[in-house]
């Protein structure tokens, strides 16, 4: 199936795709998913290189099930966010107090260097702040509140209910409100309020 | 999002808009690794097993109607290969062996023997 096809196809879909053979929904795939898992990856670590390890090992993983999918099953994006977050909480299981990596430089061209710089350094102070949550509190506010997905999928997710989902992030976001109050003026934060 | 969300975000959101603005994103490098991880899973995964086309005899088989319409075909077949093989008894026996010409439509048979003499 030619490339430009693929774009209106499911993930699902393409994954049917990719088990029969079709090197070019791998190719899809790999562009759309990649670095949706990169991002999630790195904001449940704070780690780039340490969210790399993890992106391709998601990856890989999907690419080996691919055989055994059943697009009435579940989501890709669903399935992918749950084992990322499981490589991750057993990576900071396993090597704690990493420190963060530098992040990524900022893509907005009209921003002025100021503005950039400024919003560069909330990114960060929010990276620091969501790394000492708890996993699961991490995990259900980059959901909720980065990644914008609704309460019932990051149950399905995390294999909780949507209560528990709602008491994680709520407690996450008091934790992370008081974490980062300290830093309003340093952060122009008070401006926009 | 909700206004319970709204209500408890207490300045947040700018947090989040800045973290959205500034996702990781993957390297080439790491993009041309999980290419080759796919290509190197395709490679030793079998491709699945294209359906065959059936066999002629299979065909015929289907087309008939499967097992019971074939299975009534032979009981007739081999009834038959009994009646013939085997002399019926009191069909004929040499006693009254008499037989009998009916002419159902005489005139019939004039007209396809006779034509304009």
């Amino acid at each position: 199936m030619p490339f430009d096809a693929m774009a209106e196809m499911s993930d699902e879909a393409l994954l049917v795709l990719f088990a029969n053979g079709d090197g070019a929904a791998a190719r899809a795939l790999n562009l759309r998913l990649t670095p949706r898992v990169m991002g999630h990856a790195y904001r449940l670590l704070g780690n780039h290189a340490e969210a790399e390890d993890v992106t391709q090992e998601a990856m890989l993983r999907l690419w080996k099930i691919a055989p055994e999918w059943r697009q009435d099953e579940a989501k890709v994006t669903t399935w992918l966010y749950r084992v990322v977050a499981n490589l991750c909480i057993d990576l900071r299981r396993r090597a704690r107090g990493v420190a963060l990596e530098s992040i990524p430089e900022p893509e907005d061209g009209r921003a002025t260097a100021a503005e950039i710089l400024q919003d560069a350094a909330r990114a960060e102070a929010l990276q620091e702040a969501l790394d000492q949550l708890p996993d699961r509190q991490r995990q259900a506010v980059v959901l909720r509140h980065i990644e914008g997905l609704a309460n019932p999928e990051i149950a399905e997710i995390m294999e909780i209910t949507t209560e528990a989902v709602e008491s994680l992030t709520a407690r996450g976001k008091r934790a992370l409100t008081a974490a980062l109050s300290g830093r309003q003026e340093e952060l122009g934060y008070g401006d926009e309020r | 999002m909700a206004m319970s969300d709204r209500d408890d975000m207490s300045g947040l959101e700018v947090f989040f808009d800045a973290a959205r603005a500034h996702a990781a994103e993957p390297s080439v490098a790491l993009m041309a690794r999980i290419e080759a991880d796919a290509q190197a899973v395709a490679a030793q995964t079998p491709a699945p097993p294209r359906p065959r086309r059936a066999s002629l005899s299979t065909q015929l088989y289907r087309l008939l109607g499967g097992w019971p319409a074939v299975t009534g075909l032979a009981t007739a077949a081999m009834a038959g290969v009994w009646l013939g093989i085997s002399l019926p008894e009191g069909m004929l026996d040499g006693a009254n062996e008499s037989a009998y010409l009916i002419d159902v439509a005489p005139e019939l048979a004039f007209d396809l023997a006779g034509g304009n003499f």
